[in-house]
């Protein structure tokens, strides 16, 4: 039993990482990332394969944060001055790459076999039979740390700015900030602590294939960015950490339910994890915590916080109000998408 | 070969087409990138292959009844998703769309497993015409999207509903003002939605198997047609839809097989390098 819960929350860990880095690109900056599996199996066989040539398993992690960053600043670069939709899709398409990449690349990733005896850290410090719990030990201070950090980052002025351009991208420009360098450095930071993250998991698993890689990965980091409270950090760290623990808990369904096998458990496990997000973006779009924000009411009397815009009224107002709310939606932003197929569409 | 290539690539992208057009509708008139296009895909080939193999109806009243019963699946879940999120912005709305993708998919998955199915059809001997290749399947995916093409057009062009669809996509407000009702409009769309999507969930289904990944594989093609005609413009989308298309297989000719589904990718890629706003559409780029 307690190996069982030291797995779980070895998972759980690993997951919270992930969490974290989605958190500085959607929930800080407003970038959506649907490729998150990508970065995170591109983290864990960058991990292995420098782990594999010698250079040792701390070498292959700082190797996997960096080959994620380069990777995600790249994706950015491509798409970051677009609309946001653009971002998505090629996040998208970068997932498929790598794991085409890995399916196919024999001579690299061994294909379908996948990367064995992938060496960890302190391996050789500690006893086999008590590893995992030296290992789960790792792990949260790992978590800690990068909490710690994104933390700092968060309340730092490069984290209001992020926020800010979040927010409302053309404000942001006209105080002197550059969205698109602003957008690029935040990606960057998530992609490396997604391949951070994925190294962890190279490393606790010691194997790794391409079918570990799927978007449950990247369901359960938006499911956790969601409920904990977009933005927060700590929202994070515990609404997150405790629905992950939950969802992976229903693995004991098996024992109950019969007719239930492992596909059927993964499809409701998948499921329910999608049901969640769309309910709490309905009910709870500011998850359990909010982000930690300057009180506005000291800057501007009268102004309005940028995440009410979130609650906006409905009725008869909304429509007039739709066009008029701060925030993403703005009307200095979306208009031009409405001109362009306004044009397009009279000339079909 | 390489006419055939051509041939082939042209019936791929008349498939696309349909989920392409789907796309730029939606993101037309409620203006977001709908990414549970793949999970509606998926679930529209089960329903057809439900009614098709279960239910051992012909294929095409199989088709039917998916493409009434996935528009419907499509209006509930705008009633009890997207409504509800319709001011928040469209990056709420894409986060919520891929949600609602999971969960069509795991449907799919929960009720029929992992396993590849195939529609309950006669194989039939390829026709040979001039020293082309021609399957049913695509005689029939010509003539069934070319004549939904058709049907769209009219519908879009010449009826009171499309100048209503065409005024809300050019502007919300002013369609409001001037009396069309929003929810109406909204709804028909989807419905219009669920019918293309499941057509082109049986068509996918014909030429390759059935499983719950079908659409997710899709998804980047669909995406990639859309994007390269410009969101929003459905001219467009037929026209990304087809080069697409015929781009994927001509490039077999010198990328591996393996790497295929890379190459609707490396398309999206380029574009946003040299034209972002696609082929057909005006600019989308933010300051």
């Amino acid at each position: 039993m307690t190996a069982y819960l030291v797995a779980i929350l070895t998972l759980v860990a690993i997951a919270t990482l992930v969490g974290f880095g989605l958190n500085i690109q959607w929930g800080l900056c407003g970038l959506v990332n649907f490729g998150i599996v990508g970065f995170f199996s591109l983290g864990a066989y960058v991990a292995a394969l420098v782990g594999l040539s010698g250079a040792g398993a701390f070498a292959g992690m700082a190797a996997a944060a960096l080959a994620c960053a380069c990777a995600s600043a790249l994706l950015a670069l491509l798409a970051a001055r677009l609309e946001d939709d653009y971002l998505a899709i090629v996040t998208i398409g970068f997932g498929e790459i790598v794991r085409l990449v890995m399916l196919n690349e024999d001579w690299l990733t061994h294909g379908a076999l996948g990367l064995a005896d992938i060496p960890r850290p302190f391996e050789h410090m500690v006893a086999a039979d008590t590893y995992p719990v030296a290992f789960l030990a790792f792990a949260v201070a790992l978590v800690a740390a990068v909490f710690a950090i994104l933390e700092a980052l968060t309340r730092s002025p490069f984290g209001r700015a992020l926020r800010a351009v979040r927010d409302d991208d053309v404000v942001t420009a006209t105080l002197g900030k550059s969205p698109f360098v602003l957008r690029v450095k935040a990606f960057a930071i998530g992609g490396a602590v997604m391949g951070l993250a994925g190294s962890l998991h190279a490393f606790y698993l010691t194997y790794i294939d391409p079918s570990q890689f799927t978007p449950i990965v990247t369901a359960y980091a938006f499911m956790a960015v969601i409920a904990g409270g977009r933005g927060s950090n700590v929202g994070l760290l515990l609404g997150a950490g405790s629905i992950m623990l939950l969802i992976e808990a229903t693995r004991f369904l098996k024992d109950f339910i019969p007719f239930l096998d492992a596909t059927k458990l993964s499809a409701l496990r998948l499921g329910l994890i999608g049901v969640g997000i769309i309910v709490l973006l309905i009910f709870r779009p500011n998850g359990f915590f909010r982000e930690p924000r300057l009180a506005s009411r000291s800057v501007a009397p009268q102004g309005h916080h940028a995440d009410e815009a979130d609650g906006a009224p409905r009725g008869p107002l909304a429509l007039a109000h739709s066009t008029q709310s701060p925030g993403r939606a703005a009307a200095g932003i979306r208009p031009m998408t409405t001109i362009e197929t306004t044009e397009t569409r009279s000339s079909t | 070969m390489l006419a055939q290539l051509l041939l082939n690539g042209l019936v791929t992208g008349l498939v696309l087409a349909l989920p392409a057009l789907a796309l730029t509708l939606i993101f037309g008139i409620l203006k977001f990138p709908n990414f549970a296009i793949g999970g509606m895909l998926t679930m529209g080939a089960y329903l057809a292959w439900v009614f098709n193999t279960l239910a051992g109806l012909p294929l095409l009243v199989a088709t039917v009844l998916a493409a009434g019963s996935l528009a419907l699946v499509a209006v509930l879940c705008d009633m009890a998703a997207f409504a509800h999120l319709r001011d928040r912005g469209a990056i709420t709305l894409l986060v919520a769309s891929i949600g609602l993708s999971f969960v069509l998919e795991n449907i799919c998955r929960f009720a029929f497993g992992n396993d590849a199915r195939n529609f309950d059809i006669a194989v039939a001997r390829p026709i040979r015409w001039q020293g082309l290749r021609v399957n049913h399947e695509q005689l029939v995916t010509v003539a069934a999207v070319l004549g939904c093409l058709a049907l769209l057009y009219l519908l879009l062009r010449l009826t009171p509903l499309g100048r209503a669809m065409r005024a809300m996509a050019d502007n919300a407000s002013l369609a409001a003002v001037r009396g069309i009702d929003q929810t109406r409009v909204t709804r028909i769309t989807w419905v219009i939605i669920g019918v293309l999507t499941a057509l082109a969930g049986v068509l996918v289904g014909l030429d390759r198997a059935i499983d719950p990944l079908l659409g997710w594989n899709y998804q980047i093609n669909m995406f990639a047609a859309a994007i390269l005609g410009g969101l929003g413009s459905v001219l467009g989308a037929v026209v990304g839809a087809l080069i697409i298309g015929v781009v994927e297989e001509v490039a077999t000719l010198v990328l591996p097989i393996n790497y295929r589904q890379a190459i609707a990718f490396l398309a999206i890629v380029l574009l946003l390098l040299f034209r972002p706003h696609g082929l057909f559409g005006r600019r989308a780029i933010r300051k």
